[in-house]
């Protein structure tokens, strides 16, 4: 386990981390999130003593860091960086051994280790082994990269952005691949990005900080559904409107503005209004705004007379649904029904909106891929 | 003009550029690591070299008298600048990545320098012995001054009897040698950077 305890640093008496404190289970994929200059770096080069504490202490299994020797400290905790910074003078072999030989692995065991680190990212001893980085393409020197933090089967791997640089694709795969072997080794990660969809997909825990603080510690679902704050929803941008199904309201479902008329119109005049929106229905409110009803063409053609006033043509039994009912009820109504769209209400029987079934198709697409 | 004195030449400039780098490598080295020692360095091989080479032999041979040694020494002063700019220039701009990298493995500084940031600034350091060895070879010639012996001797015997070939052929025969070293090195080091 991982304890951050009352973390602070400052530079040139510029705050940068206030008093943090949070833990870190065995195993756990823990991502460091949050907007530039936040501290997620500073927080992360922290545990390898990269960067010096001004104060507070951090624990690994018990045991401050800063009474562990500093070598060894860095030798049991893997680090990849964004620059991946393999040594352009040794081949991939010994760049992946680095850590082993400096754990003094003999030679044997060195060479198995790299035998299986490279088959697990199927690149092949044969092929890659004797290579040096710069043969190497951007996403293959990262996966280096990546082996080369875990060759020395350290239980923490610190990653800070390390597939910022990466092409979408390449990125993709590489989360896959270290998602994986994070699961597959049980590895405690600590990861840092300013990307929000990496974050959603490999953490089990994102920690969102800003301007030294942390803001909020939550799992991905959690913080997707509940943000802290302003900050935080504004970061995850589009996602800040996520939806869930089960908890959607009619009035996430509605079209608005409605168009309405009201109730002492004349019958030519609702054709005329109808013929020109292209529409077959009006709705129809009094002076107060009040709902009466809806009024049809079919109705006005079989019913209704010309000059007529339509308050006799209004039909009563229209669907409607309070803004605040279950998504649901809506959804019923128009999917059973013969109706095209559901009138939305207030409690006070003022027209908020229209459910038809593209607005409901929109709102259900935005809990899928967020906000259209 | 003979070939002795061809190699004698050559023998002055490489025990010169053996000891260039023998102190100045690690001056080099100190300077990059220790930033209080640094500007000290630095600033002591630049004012040698602006030191007039034969003023400089001159001072030497007060001190140890008029031999092959006093040119080696003056040669090795007189060259200090290249290698340990070079040494100093070739570390320090290896890219903070690789370093931060190499610390975060666990390296020691010393494990680092040995097999990361030396092996990186090699090819810089390799130019900085270049010029020092082709500087050496011109300046070598002042040796003959001090008793040092070399071609300078020829060069010196030529405008002495005014005899206008034996200027050339010394001459000529330190102009091969430099373009010889210069370009055999300059080879080497267009592959060390193509590493």
């Amino acid at each position: 386990m991982i304890e951050y305890k009352n973390i602070h640093k400052e530079y040139q008496g510029v705050s940068v981390i206030n008093n943090i404190n949070f833990k870190i289970n065995n195993g756990e994929f823990v991502v460091l999130i949050g907007p530039s200059g936040c501290g997620k770096t500073t927080t992360l080069k922290m545990l390898n003593r990269l960067i010096k504490i001004d104060s507070g202490e951090i624990y690994i299994d018990n045991k401050n860091i800063m009474e562990v020797d500093i070598e060894n400290l860095r030798r049991n905790i893997g680090y990849v960086i964004q620059q991946i910074g393999l040594f352009p003078n040794m081949t991939i072999e010994e760049n992946i051994c680095v850590v082993p030989k400096l754990l003094k692995w003999d030679k044997d065991k060195c060479n198995n280790r790299v035998h299986e680190l490279l088959s697990m990212v199927s690149m092949p001893y044969e092929q890659y082994a004797k290579k040096y980085p710069k043969e190497l393409s951007g996403g293959q020197q990262q996966r280096i990269g990546v082996l080369r933090a875990i060759a020395a089967k350290p239980p923490i791997i610190l990653m800070d952005e390390p597939f910022g640089a990466l092409d979408p694709i390449t990125r993709d795969i590489l989360q896959d691949e270290v998602k994986d072997l994070q699961k597959k080794l049980n590895l405690t990660v600590i990861f840092v990005t300013h990307d929000m969809d990496e974050a959603i997909k490999l953490a089990d825990t994102i920690i969102f900080m800003d301007k030294g603080d942390i803001l909020q510690i939550a799992s991905p679902e959690e913080m997707l559904r509940a943000p802290a704050n302003e900050i935080i929803s504004e970061f995850m941008g589009k996602r800040g409107n996520f939806l869930d199904a089960e908890n959607m309201a009619c009035s996430d479902l509605m079209r608005t503005p409605v168009f309405t008329i009201k109730d002492d119109k004349k019958t030519l005049e609702c054709i005329e209004i109808m013929k020109k929106r292209q529409i077959d229905s009006l709705i129809v409110v009094d002076k107060a705004g009040i709902f009466q009803g809806v009024v049809t063409i079919e109705s006005i053609r079989s019913k209704g007379k010309a000059g007529e006033k339509i308050n006799s043509l209004i039909s009563k039994d229209f669907p409607t649904v309070l803004q605040d009912d279950v998504g649901k009820t809506a959804f019923d109504l128009l999917m059973d029904k013969k109706y095209d769209y559901v009138i939305v209400l207030t409690r006070d029987n003022s027209v908020v909106g229209i459910i038809t079934k593209s607005s409901l198709a929109k709102a259900l697409a935005s809990v899928v891929w967020g906000e259209m | 003009m003979s070939w002795t004195l061809i190699f004698q030449h050559l023998y002055l400039v490489i025990m010169a550029t053996i000891g260039t780098i023998v102190i100045g490598l690690p001056l080099g080295v100190l300077a990059y690591l220790n930033k209080s020692f640094n500007r000290l360095i630095l600033w002591s091989v630049d004012i040698l070299q602006t030191l007039p080479a034969l003023a400089l032999l001159g001072v030497i041979m007060v001190f140890i008298g008029g031999n092959s040694l006093t040119v080696i020494i003056g040669l090795i002063l007189y060259s200090l600048l290249p290698i340990v700019r070079n040494t100093y220039v070739g570390l320090t701009n290896i890219d903070p990545a690789i370093k931060e990298a190499a610390t975060a493995m666990g390296m020691g500084k010393f494990y680092k320098l040995i097999h990361v940031e030396l092996p990186l600034a090699f090819p810089v350091v390799f130019t900085g012995i270049r010029i020092a060895v082709v500087t050496s070879i011109g300046v070598a010639v002042f040796g003959t001054f001090v008793g040092g012996g070399g071609l300078g001797s020829v060069i010196y015997r030529g405008i002495h009897i005014q005899n206008m070939n034996l200027i050339m052929s010394g001459t000529l025969s330190l102009m091969a040698m430099a373009i010889i070293f210069d370009f055999s090195m300059a080879w080497i080091e267009k592959k060390l950077y193509q590493k």
